[in-house]
């Protein structure tokens, strides 16, 4: 199979390998995407606990073989609606949890949305927590389809990565890339005008830095929680990509400028990272506010991050739940069970 | 080297439905930029263009003598701004149809010489006889049809109403020409019939317009023929898809005029209809189209319809239409405000007829209450041009109300002006 193009970028591949080595992409992803399928969960290692290898979880997307609620059709036009009676393709389970010892996601469809859009992934690997949340653009035609195909790209390309002991902003680069070329194929071969598009926000925590990779609006903050000396100050680690007009960057096959946002972040003390989609910090942009909130809910959640998600999605939900709700809490310093 | 012109479709509508709710209406705004500039060069791939001008020379388009001398200046001006290439011929519209150029019944190719041919042989026009539109209509038809072109255009002139042949002569004429090419009317001087023009243009995809002061002709008769000329797509069709289980209520196109497209659908396949809308310049329109899907239940979300933009097999644009079905009445009862305005500009348009209508037969009543009505529709959309030609059918007493009464003494121009004017809309800013 040597020198074979990888589906999602075109370069030659190496015999045998998992992944491409030019954008990250894992190949049995890239393959199922390319032929026109989407990706549903993809599990890693199980349960087994953290080993040298590690282990990533994705959260389920649309089903690969859909078929249509309304008249039991199975062919879909490329904006996602049922050829026959138009009513809409389904999209993946309204809500998700995740957890990885020491990392945990939480990601819901809100109050007021049909479907969730948005899709998240968490890798754990000895020493090393990571988190990939994306969030499909609603204005988009199945934006579903983009953000699943980003994160199951993205996960797998960053353990990867990170496996062999590489930096965090190398291997964001390529999740990133994986990621944008998956987002890519998800629109198919004809993606029409509007083709599915998504966010992209991932955070990796080492023992000592914290490093975040952006494009769009969705976050990575900074939480000293719980609050102590000495802890650096609660902080918005992401800068958005939109303006009052929308956003500027995305992933998608008609996205232009995809290389991410790079942040490296040294802590001064313990706290959490927490990535989320705007359907959570609607509520609580304010990064001091949002550490209070987190403080108030789960006191410790280096030993409960899923509690901590699961008390962040449900305050978005009280609040109106007008958008995707994904919340992903990673404690630092990583912490082995 | 041709440049497709770019096509951009943009949706307006309240895709919220009540439960229960069944009724669609969406406004798609298509928009043609860039392409082939109007009378620019011919180009490689650029559509080709066949001209057919039809002057009247009847009779009274002598009466008064300036009728006749601006139609044949019109006429000259329109040959000048011909690029070379194109095909054209000149009819004179008779009780019968007669070549003026070339002298045989064929086209020819504009150049130098053949327009100074042709404008020399439009002077020499001399005005007798009556008039029988279906006949002139008849000859171009047949001068198009033996010729190959992309795009086929006439402009019709008359100074009067169809009087040499019967309504029903000229429907089978119009039947035979659909399809086959464009037609633009214009009525000059006072005693044209705005029906008649509409009839024309509507079965022949063109636009109708009457000048009461025979001046405005050159620079009309110009721009048609550029308008012709900047075509750079020769044949678009509306394709509509629509869910199984659904009914098409109707297709209009509510801009630049009000143009009832239901009737014309050409079934492609069961859930799927193209609607002709002919040639395409750089140019928007607008279309509202209103479909009855099968209820849904709160929260789902159904494609009601997906509306493209086809020249051929390439798509040039598409919109997409869609139903959500809600409890919250906040957002079900609210309707688009372009939506709104066309539903307005179509009742405004069939009010002015019917109401003429109404006026022409002795109805002073049911005529009071359309025009009145009419006046209360221009004054609330804003549309000041047809609320002027109303002012001249009817007093008003009260625009807000749509308290009218009925002109004793109507320029009889007047009123065919506001029929033939009353399909043209106008469009609400975005919001």
């Amino acid at each position: 199979m040597a020198g074979a193009p990888c589906p999602a970028c075109g370069e030659p591949l190496g015999e045998g390998f998992a992944f491409c080595d030019a954008c990250g992409v894992e190949l049995a992803v890239a393959a199922r995407t390319a032929a026109g399928a989407v990706p549903s969960t993809v599990d890693g290692d199980g349960t087994a606990p953290v080993g040298s290898l590690g282990r990533w979880v994705a959260a389920p997307g649309p089903p690969d073989e859909a078929t249509c609620t309304g008249c039991g059709g199975t062919a879909f036009g490329v904006e996602g609606y049922c050829d026959t009676c138009g009513q809409r393709r389904p999209a993946g389970p309204d809500h998700s949890e995740l957890d990885l010892p020491g990392v945990a996601v939480v990601t819901d469809k809100g109050r007021r949305h049909k479907h969730n859009e948005d899709a998240a992934g968490l890798a754990a690997l000895p020493g090393v927590r990571a988190a990939v949340v994306c969030d499909g653009v609603s204005s988009s035609s199945r934006p579903e389809a983009a953000s699943h195909a980003a994160v199951d790209a993205a996960v797998p390309a960053l353990v990867s990565a990170l496996r062999g002991g590489g930096d965090a902003g190398t291997a964001l680069r390529t999740a990133a890339r994986a990621a944008q070329a998956a987002a890519t194929l998800a629109g198919g071969a004809s993606p029409g005008g509007n083709p599915p598009s998504s966010t992209f926000v991932a955070a990796v925590a080492h023992a000592d830095t914290v490093t975040v990779a952006w494009i769009g609006d969705s976050r990575a903050y900074w939480l000293p929680v719980p609050a102590g000396p000495p802890a650096a100050p609660a902080t918005c680690l992401t800068v958005d990509d939109a303006s009052p007009g929308g956003l500027l960057r995305w992933l998608g096959a008609d996205a232009r400028d995809t290389e991410p946002h790079l942040r490296t972040f040294t802590p001064a003390g313990p706290g959490l990272v927490l990535v989320c989609s705007d359907g959570l910090f609607r509520y609580r942009p304010d990064p001091v506010e949002l550490a209070a909130l987190a403080t108030a809910e789960v006191p410790d959640p280096a030993a409960a991050p899923l509690a901590l998600a699961q008390a962040l999605v449900r305050f978005a939900l009280d609040q109106g739940g007008q958008d995707n709700v994904t919340a992903a809490v990673l404690p630092f310093p990583p912490q082995e069970p | 080297m041709t440049e497709q012109p770019a096509f951009t479709a943009e949706v307006f509508q309240n895709q919220y439905l009540p439960v229960g709710g069944t009724v669609v209406d969406a406004v798609v705004t298509v928009t043609a930029t860039g392409g082939v500039p109007g009378g620019g060069a011919t180009g490689g791939g650029s559509p080709s263009l066949a001209e057919i001008i039809m002057v009247d020379c009847s009779g009274s388009m002598a009466n008064p003598a300036t009728k006749m001398s601006e139609a044949k200046r019109a006429t000259v001006a329109a040959i000048d701004s011909l690029r070379d290439g194109v095909a054209f011929a000149v009819i004179a519209g008779r009780t019968a149809a007669d070549m003026v150029y070339p002298p045989v019944a064929q086209l020819t190719l504009a150049d130098g010489r053949t327009r100074a041919d042709a404008k020399a042989a439009v002077h020499r026009l001399v005005a007798s006889g009556g008039t029988a539109m279906g006949r002139w209509l008849d000859l171009a038809r047949s001068l198009f049809d033996r010729y190959q072109t992309d795009v086929k255009h006439a402009i019709l002139l008359t100074d009067g109403r169809n009087q040499h042949e019967t309504p029903e002569q000229l429907a089978t004429v119009l039947r035979a020409c659909e399809g086959r090419f464009l037609c633009d009317s214009r009525g000059v001087g006072a005693d044209w019939s705005g029906t008649e023009l509409r009839t024309i243009a509507s079965a022949l995809l063109g636009t109708a317009d009457g000048l009461s002061d025979p001046a405005g002709l050159v620079d009309d008769f110009r721009a048609m023929t550029q308008a012709a000329m900047g075509k750079a797509v020769a044949e678009v069709t509306l394709r509509l898809w629509t869910p199984a289980g659904s009914t098409v209520r109707f297709v209009k196109q509510a801009f630049p005029h009000v143009e009832d497209l239901t009737a014309r659908r050409v079934e492609v396949n069961a859930r799927t209809g193209e609607y002709p809308l002919g040639a395409w310049g750089a140019e928007s329109r607008d279309y509202h189209v209103s479909v009855a899907v099968p209820a849904g239940g709160t929260g789902e979300e159904l494609l009601a319809a997906r509306v493209s933009l086809v020249s051929g097999t390439d798509v040039l644009s598409q919109g997409l239409v869609l139903a959500n079905w809600t409890d919250d009445t906040a957002l079900s009862t609210k309707i688009n405000a372009r939506v709104a305005h066309y539903t307005g500009q179509a009742e405004l348009a069939a009010a002015i007829q019917e109401g003429l209508a109404a006026r022409d037969a002795g109805d002073v009543e049911t005529a009071t209450a359309k025009l009145g009505r009419a006046v209360q529709l221009a004054q609330e959309s804003g549309h000041s041009d047809t609320a002027k030609l109303l002012a001249k059918v009817v007093d008003v007493v009260d625009a807000p109300s749509g308290t009218v009464r009925l002109k004793q003494k109507v320029e009889g121009v007047d009123a065919e002006l506001a029929n033939v004017r009353s399909v043209k809309t106008i469009r609400v800013k975005n919001t």
